[in-house]
């Protein structure tokens, strides 16, 4: 494994040793130390992963015929045709995507109760939208959200409903830049973050520079690059701790980057994503939990993935998804 | 030793989860893990305790597919993947023409794509993955050694994901 390779080559080359008939101790320690040499690794092998098992749900799905018996005698002279008749079960749905597709920046600009001009900014199901500010501040819109920016005199100002958005603030120094995320205020000068208020939680995430945020009536806490902070809304505390900032912000790329979630929130992220709605049958399958990469493209794929990585089973109709524990 | 379990868990999962073929299995097989390791309690241990909880996870999967028939098991779940039930009645999955389209789509990019590779890496794959040899049995079908088998499908797994969303 040189070093010319990408995470994903040597991801790819980790997930094809591990499926092999003898794994060593030696190769689990060898795995182990370059999972935790970088957040990176581990975030290439889940995608690895997971693209894996899309390949072996595809597999299946081709009825290869005549079945191939196994370790035939014959195989090595006879090479195997690739393009035998074959019938094919795959669903892999495409008309969500289409819904995922169909912009819509709405712009709802109202005057502010301030004196300041108040512009509103909804990014609906499906979509994700990025804003430029007028003083080059940009906005990334996670889907489903909705925020009002209000710019004054000596101060710029965004009001988050229930949304999710990656700032990357213009430096001002005479005009800071203040969030309301519910109970909750962030204050910065001009720095990159990830603030997310939804369900009566607030999450932020630093990728650069400092960033205060005061948790309801708490004290200011000053949040380093790296740093995150978690607050309940309600709840005079609030919780630091390191995270992967790029995993926080994964959906600003297209992937959803679980740690030890329960499905009931990834859940809530895919009804952000599409407009069929999916629901969960029982309180056993809300509260499994799940690690992993969830790539976003179409809704079917997204959540057939999950059924693979928990025990879940899950029935299609028309105007739902419901997923029930197995 | 469940200090180095909770580090150690997430890896392990990912471990067991490409043995398996299944991360739900790899979970549960973690967590049975979990109940050894607390059986253990406060033990100090001598040595590498990393490479001792590898070794009771690899112990626990080999007694796991000792006891069930793999096999059967697998089909079971095949099924469970090909049909759903409404209420209380299987209802066969079947895909929409829709649906079929744009999985056949995906095929055939994955098709067209092996054909592109050596004939070894294409007949690797295609043993390993479309007819379920495993690396060793790809291995004595094409006459190589399995460590070539393993870069025969590192190479073509590399390739389709270049070319596949």
């Amino acid at each position: 494994m040189t070093r010319s390779q990408t995470d994903i080559e040597v991801a790819i080359d980790w997930l094809v040793l591990l499926q092999g008939d003898s794994v060593t101790e030696d190769d689990w320690r060898a795995f182990d130390a370059w999972l935790t040499a970088s957040s990176a690794h581990a975030v290439a092998y889940d995608q690895a992963q997971a693209f894996d098992q899309r390949l072996d749900l595809d597999a299946r799905r081709v009825d290869r015929a005549p079945a191939v018996a196994p370790v035939a005698a014959t195989v090595s002279t006879n090479l195997v045709a690739l393009r035998p008749t074959r019938r094919v079960w795959l669903w892999s749905a495409g008309s969500a995507i289409a819904a995922a597709l169909v912009a819509g920046l709405v712009l709802l600009p109202g005057s502010g109760l301030l004196g300041g001009r108040e512009t509103r900014y909804v990014a609906g199901v499906g979509e994700r939208r990025t804003i430029v500010l007028e003083d080059g501040t940009r906005i990334e819109l996670n889907a489903a959200s909705r925020l009002t920016v209000r710019f004054e005199r000596n101060a710029r100002h965004v009001r988050m409903d229930d949304a999710q958005a990656f700032f990357d603030v213009a430096k001002d120094a005479r005009r800071p830049f203040l969030i309301e995320a519910g109970d909750t205020q962030v204050r910065v000068v001009g720095t990159r973050f990830d603030v997310r208020h939804r369900d009566g939680q607030v999450a932020v995430a630093v990728q650069r520079g400092l960033v205060e945020v005061r948790p309801a009536s708490a004290a200011p806490i000053r949040l380093r690059a790296g740093q995150g902070l978690s607050h309940v809304e309600g709840q005079d505390d609030a919780r630091v701790a390191v995270v992967p900032v790029d995993e926080v912000t994964g959906w600003r790329q297209g992937r959803l980057i679980y740690r030890d979630r329960p499905l009931s929130e990834i859940v809530g992220d895919l009804n952000r994503l599409f407009p069929r709605p999916v629901k969960l049958a029982d309180a056993r399958a809300a509260d499994m939990r799940l690690s992993g990469v969830l790539i976003v493209d179409e809704q079917d794929a997204m959540v057939g993935r999950l059924s693979h990585l928990l025990p879940v089973r899950t029935t299609t109709t028309n105007d739902a998804i419901v997923i029930r524990a197995r | 030793m469940i200090r180095l379990y909770g580090e150690k868990r997430a890896n392990l999962v990912r471990v067991f989860a490409a043995r398996l073929r299944s991360v739900a299995e790899a979970e549960d097989l973690v967590q049975d893990l979990f109940l050894k390791v607390q059986a253990l309690g406060e033990l100090e241990v001598e040595g590498d305790g990393s490479a001792l909880l590898f070794r009771m996870a690899n112990n626990l999967m080999l007694d796991r597919l000792r006891s069930q028939a793999r096999a059967g098991a697998r089909d079971e779940n095949w099924r469970g993947l090909q049909t759903t039930t409404l209420g209380d009645q299987p209802v066969a999955d079947a895909p929409s023409a829709e649906d079929v389209v744009a999985g056949r789509q995906r095929l055939d990019v994955m098709m067209a794509t092996l054909e592109t590779l050596p004939t070894q890496v294409a007949q690797a794959f295609t043993l390993h993955k479309l007819d379920g040899l495993s690396h060793a049995e790809t291995a004595v079908a094409m006459g190589v050694s399995r460590s070539a088998i393993e870069k025969y499908v590192s190479a073509a797994l590399k390739a389709l994901m270049a070319k596949l969303p």
